[in-house]
């Protein structure tokens, strides 16, 4: 569904990420563990559009998007939750679902998409006039997951979605994410919580420095010894 | 108390346009964070272009209004595409001074297409004044007074209700998001300017035929203009509005009842006292629009 054929990604004269190949097929859950700096969150906006990729190509279903705009990406099917939750922090709830389908115009359709959300998460609805800015980290980070679905995405990209949670919202946010694949979307998901992220995905790719160093099933790499002495503290 | 009433009638019909102008460098200074030495500019082209379709081309009133207004945004867009797209990652400091030259060649083109003698621009409103109780108003300051008000409460709908305000307010809240969310970055940020500039060329347009056009007019504008959003807090739209009536009402009073030569420095002599008590402005950013 989605592959990155030796990509390159540059800050000015840096090469954040380099020479990074990864496949994320229809229906799979992907994620991309690594140190703090190691280019996971680099090689989600490459792939989404807000970096440019300097080398390599990107495709999606088929079609090269390396290089397009950001709006032709997500329009494509490609849903972006962001690091650090990043919500409008003057809108509403509401308004940052409404963010969340700027391109759609199925007025009907969306209306349906965001009361699902609205069972699904409670907390937001009972918020929908409040401020985001002024809801708590784990809510924020429900409607930053939840407005990345408003855009009916085929593929979701997850930037470490547990970051800055408290512990059991820790288990809450995975379980999320595990859901969201569970009904037919498929997940690519940058964690520095290996263990938790490892246990719940079909393939994991180990990135260092900007390059993969190793790829695996999500079980094969949590018996590598290597990934058990350096992500998993054992 | 008659003096007073008259004095507050008067203020709160100057009131209206400061807000426009305040409301537009708000969304420009406050929320794009571009220091836009052109405001007082575009003010001036409002003006010009009003004097141009009404009193050169013969052009209906209204409709010569609703074209100034329309080329003001259309000037406002040129000065992002051709000047500030180009810096839009640069360092406020390069920003400015490229602002301040594009301040200085736009008054010198005024000066040289209308050459420095002012200009007047004749009204279809009737020349008896509008006489309630014991004030009295003229029927062009009526008028200015109401469309000034339609702009702010159509230009709150724009921010707050369409899908063009809801991009606007997410570009300038998280640039990187809202791109993720499929604006079209660029596009937002030439219509935000566009927007801006085009409420300063509405007061421009709205004023010119009850004061008169002269190429340097927009100088004391622009900075009255800082003021106005200063005052207010940066990026808040009503905090822009409510600042726009205080200078109004900061002035009118200043001059009627202390000095009338002391008229436009009354307004910042309030700013200085505002701001050495209350830094961030009169209003908090609760109600920011970015």
């Amino acid at each position: 569904m989605l592959e990155l054929k030796d990509i390159e990604c540059r800050y000015g004269k840096i090469s954040a990420v380099r020479g990074l190949s990864l496949e994320v097929k229809e229906g799979e859950f992907v994620t991309l563990i690594g140190a703090n700096g190691a280019g996971k969150t680099t090689t989600l906006k490459c792939i989404s559009g807000l970096l440019p990729a300097a080398k390599g190509t990107i495709t999606f279903q088929g079609k090269d998007i390396s290089n397009a705009p950001a709006a032709d990406i997500l329009a494509m099917g490609i849903g972006h939750c962001p690091e650090g939750r990043r919500v409008f922090p003057y809108m509403s709830v509401e308004e940052n679902l409404e963010m969340g389908c700027y391109l759609r115009k199925d007025k009907d359709a969306i209306h349906e998409d965001m009361e699902q959300l609205f069972d699904r998460f409670p907390v937001l609805k009972e918020r929908r006039k409040q401020a985001a800015g002024t809801l708590s980290g784990g809510e924020q980070q429900m409607l930053a997951i939840s407005r990345a679905l408003m855009s009916r995405p085929k593929l979701v990209l997850f930037d470490e979605p547990s970051l800055g949670l408290a512990p059991n919202l820790v288990d809450r946010m995975f379980q999320i994410v595990r859901d969201i694949r569970d009904q037919g979307v498929t997940v690519l998901m940058v964690e520095q919580n290996a263990y938790a992220a490892l246990e719940l995905c079909d393939h994991a790719y180990v990135l260092e420095s900007g390059e993969v160093t190793l790829k695996g099933t999500g079980s094969e790499l949590l018996e590598n010894p290597n990934v058990r002495e350096a992500y998993l503290g054992t | 108390m008659d003096q007073l009433l008259q004095h507050a009638l008067n203020a709160t019909i100057l009131g209206g346009t400061y807000a426009l102008l305040g409301i537009g460098l708000t969304m420009i200074f406050g929320i794009m964070k571009i220091v836009n030495f052109t405001h007082g500019e575009l003010y001036t082209f409002g003006a010009y272009m009003m004097f141009f379709f009404v009193m050169v081309l013969g052009t209906n009133f209204f409709l010569g209004l609703v074209m100034a207004i329309a080329l003001g945004l259309l000037l406002g867009a040129l000065i992002e595409l051709a000047l500030l797209r180009p810096l839009r990652d640069a360092d406020i400091d390069t920003t400015m001074l490229v602002m301040i030259g594009a301040w200085i060649a736009l008054q010198n083109t005024q000066q040289f297409t209308w050459t420095g003698i002012a200009k007047s621009i004749n009204t279809p409103f009737p020349l008896d004044p509008l006489v309630i109780g014991s004030v009295s108003v003229s029927w062009s300051r009526v008028f200015v007074f109401v469309v000034a008000i339609m702009m702010i409460i159509g230009t709150h709908m724009l921010i707050h209700h369409t899908r063009l305000g809801k991009a606007m307010r997410a570009t300038f809240q998280d640039r990187d998001t809202a791109a993720l969310m499929g604006v079209k970055i660029n596009r937002i940020y030439t219509a935000t300017f566009a927007l801006g500039s085009g409420l300063a060329a509405a007061a421009g347009a709205l004023l010119a035929p009850i004061f008169v056009v002269y190429p340097t007019m927009g100088d004391a504008v622009a900075a009255k203009s800082f003021a106005i959003v200063i005052l207010g807090g940066l990026g808040n739209f009503w905090g822009a509005a409510i600042g726009g009536f205080i200078l109004a009402f900061a002035e009118e009073f200043g001059a009627g009842y202390i000095s009338s030569g002391y008229r436009d420095a009354m307004g910042f002599i309030l700013i200085i006292l505002i701001l050495i008590f209350r830094p961030t402005g009169l209003f908090a950013q609760r109600e920011r629009i970015g």
